[in-house]
């Protein structure tokens, strides 16, 4: 009997051994990884410099980890270990109440917050003064989940204060109120669209505009299976979302014109819901500078729409109150070169939209 | 390379692996020597040189001691090859140390020269030494091939985290070794275990560490969890390396010395010692304490002599005060331990000395985990509650509860009650037969687990590797 374990445990460790590394060398590589979106180490160019520096070995490494054959499925393995067997409450910070995934962001970074407070005045001192500007915060869907389910969860109502001890001269509109945990996909980190008409009607009154989002007629176009960000980085089975946007003739007729490209663009782009990241399927992604109009708008008003991906997926609906929204994307153009950029007067309005997550790290935007 | 990673695993083990059994017992060696150093050229391109340098200076100094032996020259030549074979050690580990000081205590300003170190110098250093010192002494026959010494040095199971093997311990089978299923399976096993240990445990409280060190407000309860995560994070990732160390070298047919030996069970500090880094030990008091004299010249002399040990215990540790400290520390309890404790221990129940031995160890890994000694300070400061903090707040208190499953698996597992209940079982035949088909199984699974924890994992320094 002993010699037969003996047998079985070599045979098997060589097979494991010998066969993923086989397999390994055989399988091509990929060049990206859908469920973690990003693109994945590709094999070190060999160069005697690199090798006797170590940075070759470094890349190899690298290589190694990310070329792995079924790494989702290893993943999804340690996933299951850590949450199952480990009974740990969250894995690399995911955690899932009900099928609704989030992700940790704890604790509250103070400095980050004063650093976004103080991003905002110094924009609105350089280039808005004159313009009726107001900011808001987007609670992110630890807000809803984290506490209550016993996670640690970052002080909300310190972030607004700091936020609105430090920014003089700015509304600060508070629309945590008109949203809810099922505002948001389950997979994802955004809010749905469909769901906003609460936020859109808000954030418009309080810029003094008579319109309401909600009184205007959409058709809604579904897109299905929705695997959202959280989902990749999860690497557990949940059930899929439906990703849902809002049309009209108004919005069918609406172009979105990309000032880095200096092309003009559809509102949506649902082409974008097969690629790396669907939601760009809104404003076809993260831009730094679009400008949406409304070519049947009955005022002449102009916003200067400051935010992060969220925004992308409430500018049409805010486009009912407006001739033209121009979107802002500081994290991919910086707040010195705005002058060059953008006619200010060409404005009436503007908002800094965050949510409480980009406001918790900050420093990416420039 | 680290044996916990997927190079090693997938891409390196398995070449050497079938190079090794491929080519005849003469090749062995060479296969055997040119992977090391291909193993440590992955890590330390350029150390490569100084490692094979510090090798060929042992291996000329063996010749030289052998030549002169009971000779004038002697004592000469054993103390040229203490001295160059500790000078790279010194220079390299403890030279930005000295500056330090002097700067601190003259008020200069000498520029540090901020040179790395080189990965497993300590511990290959100690192995020269051992062998140059031993063929002086008689204790071990002079190796007159330099690539067998070399690869006795270079050995890259041992090579960079030890444990310190001894030539003598491998001497024999460096020219005559055999290979056997038994030794295979057993060495699999036991890397395995080594391995698992590594990645699932010590990997996985390192990451509880640096998690809980994030958090925002400090409570004197995260103080406690981190030196309780910190003293079971470095007794699984030594002795897990170690594991795997001798389990390679089982695979290749070679029987390194145990290392550990559950020093949490320890009832003393004394016991302890006896249990933990048991080649470090060995060698301090063969090579150190005793020709110091030990503790047959008298009392005073014999404190000394473990002040001495311990002094220098904590600086091959690293080349801060608070190595040194924790190095002395641990021999002041030792000497209060053989003047007074020991009597009074044994009349005490186990359970408190069991708690006394713990207790005193975690404040000794407080100290030893930080960076420098106002750290260590202020880490205990706060697990005493010297820093005006709450005991509790909702955070930690998650990550405990998050991460307990974890550690109590990690406690029993440093225990060896697993070992016990299944000593037990195989006594029975159904039991027996049941856990010998599972065996192979669960190494299986434990292999592929690990795996999964490497692709996603990101936290995974070898805490020995800075010795």
């Amino acid at each position: 009997m002993e010699k037969i374990r003996n047998i079985a445990t070599t045979v098997l460790f060589v097979i494991i051994i010998f066969g993923f590394s086989t397999v390994n060398i055989i399988v091509p590589d990929a060049r990206l990884s859908f469920s973690e979106r990003r693109l994945l180490a590709q094999a070190p160019a060999f160069s005697l410099k690199d090798v006797l520096g170590g940075d070759f070995f470094g890349k190899f490494e690298s290589y190694t980890l990310d070329q792995f054959v079924f790494r989702d499925g290893f993943r999804g393995l340690k996933a299951f270990m850590n949450l199952q067997v480990f009974r740990q409450k969250d894995n690399n910070g995911i955690y899932i109440i009900n099928g609704n995934i989030s992700k940790l962001d704890y604790p509250l970074n103070e400095k980050s917050v004063l650093n976004a407070a103080e991003k905002i005045s110094r924009i609105y001192n350089k280039y808005l003064k004159g313009i009726n500007t107001a900011y808001a915060i987007i609670p992110d869907k630890n807000y809803f989940l984290a506490e209550t389910n016993g996670y640690p969860s970052i002080d909300y109502d310190k972030m607004a204060e700091i936020m609105n001890k430090n920014i003089n001269g700015v509304k600060y509109i508070n629309i945590f109120g008109t949203l809810t945990i099922d505002d948001y996909y389950r997979t994802d980190i955004h809010w749905k669209q469909e769901s906003l008409f609460g936020t859109a009607d808000r954030l418009l009154e309080e810029m003094g505009i008579s319109i309401k989002a909600s009184d205007i007629g959409y058709i809604q176009k579904k897109l299905y299976p929705f695997l959202g960000a959280y989902y990749g980085q999860a690497a557990v089975k949940t059930e899929p979302d439906t990703l849902i946007y809002l049309t009209n003739d108004v919005i069918e007729k609406a172009h979105a014109y990309d000032h880095y490209y200096r092309e003009y663009g559809s509102i949506y782009d649902p082409e974008k819901f097969s690629g790396v990241d669907p939601y760009d399927v809104f404003l076809s992604g993260q831009k730094p500078l679009v400008t949406i109009e409304n070519p049947d708008s009955t005022t002449k008003r102009g916003l200067l729409l400051f935010r992060d991906s969220f925004g992308n997926s409430i500018a049409p609906l805010l486009l009912a109150g407006y001739s033209k929204i121009t979107l802002i994307d500081l994290r991919l153009v910086s707040s010195e070169a705005l002058g060059e950029l953008i006619d200010f007067s060409e404005y009436q309005d503007a908002l800094f939209l965050y949510c409480t997550q980009t406001l918790n790290n900050s420093y990416m935007l420039r | 390379m680290a044996f916990s990673s997927i190079s090693f695993l997938y891409y390196f083990l398995p070449v050497v692996l079938l190079l090794y059994f491929m080519v005849p017992f003469k090749a062995k060696n060479f296969v055997l020597l040119i992977s090391s150093l291909f193993f440590y050229f992955y890590g330390e391109p350029v150390y490569l040189f100084l490692m094979v340098a510090v090798s060929f200076t042992g291996y000329i100094h063996g010749l030289w001691i052998n030549r002169s032996r009971n000779g004038r020259y002697a004592k000469i030549s054993l103390i040229s090859s203490v001295l160059t074979c500790l000078a790279p050690l010194l220079f390299f580990k403890y030279t930005d140390f000295a500056i330090k000081n002097i700067n601190k205590l003259f008020g200069l300003d000498i520029p540090l020269i901020k040179i790395a170190l080189p990965i497993g110098i300590s511990f290959f250093t100690f192995q020269i030494l051992s062998y140059t010192i031993d063929v002086y002494r008689g204790n071990a026959k002079v190796q007159k091939s330099f690539a067998d010494f070399t690869t006795y040095v270079a050995l890259f199971p041992q090579l960079i985290a030890g444990p310190i093997v001894r030539y003598t311990t491998i001497e024999k089978e460096l020219s005559e070794r055999t290979h056997s299923l038994e030794d295979a399976a057993y060495g699999i096993n036991r890397f395995i275990i080594g391995l698992s240990k590594k990645v699932l445990i010590a990997n996985q409280l390192g990451e509880f560490g640096e998690i809980i060190s994030r958090s925002g407000n400090k409570t004197v309860l995260y103080f406690w969890l981190k030196a309780i995560a910190f003293m079971i994070q470095i007794y699984y990732d030594f002795s897990g390396y170690s594991d795997m160390a001798i389990g390679l070298g089982r695979i290749f047919g070679f029987h390194f010395l145990e290392n550990f030996n559950y020093p949490f069970i320890s009832k003393s500090i004394t016991e302890f010692w006896r249990r933990w880094h048991m080649s470090l030990g060995t060698w301090f008091r063969d090579y150190v304490y005793i020709p110091l004299g030990g503790n047959r010249k008298g009392t005073l002399k014999w404190l000394r002599n473990i002040f001495i040990v311990w002094f220098l215990t904590g600086f091959w540790h690293g080349a801060e005060w608070n190595f040194i400290l924790w190095g002395l520390y641990f021999a002041l309890f030792l000497c209060l331990e053989k003047l007074v404790l020991l009597d009074r221990l044994a009349k005490i129940p186990a359970i408190f000395r069991h708690a006394y031995t713990l207790f005193i160890v975690l404040i000794s890994f407080a100290l030893f985990n930080g960076d420098g000694l106002s750290e260590c300070l202020y880490n205990l400061k706060g697990m005493l509650g010297l820093l005006n903090i709450p005991l509790v707040n909702t955070e930690i208190l998650y990550y405990l509860k998050s991460w307990s499953v974890t550690m109590l698996i990690a406690a029993v597992g440093s225990t060896p009650l697993p070992k016990s209940i299944i000593g037990r079982l195989k006594k029975y035949k159904k039991a027996s037969i049941v856990m010998n088909i599972a065996a192979p199984a669960l190494q299986a699974s434990l292999l592929l687990l690990v795996t999964a924890y490497l692709i996603d994992g990101s936290f995974n320094p070898f805490l020995y590797f800075r010795f």
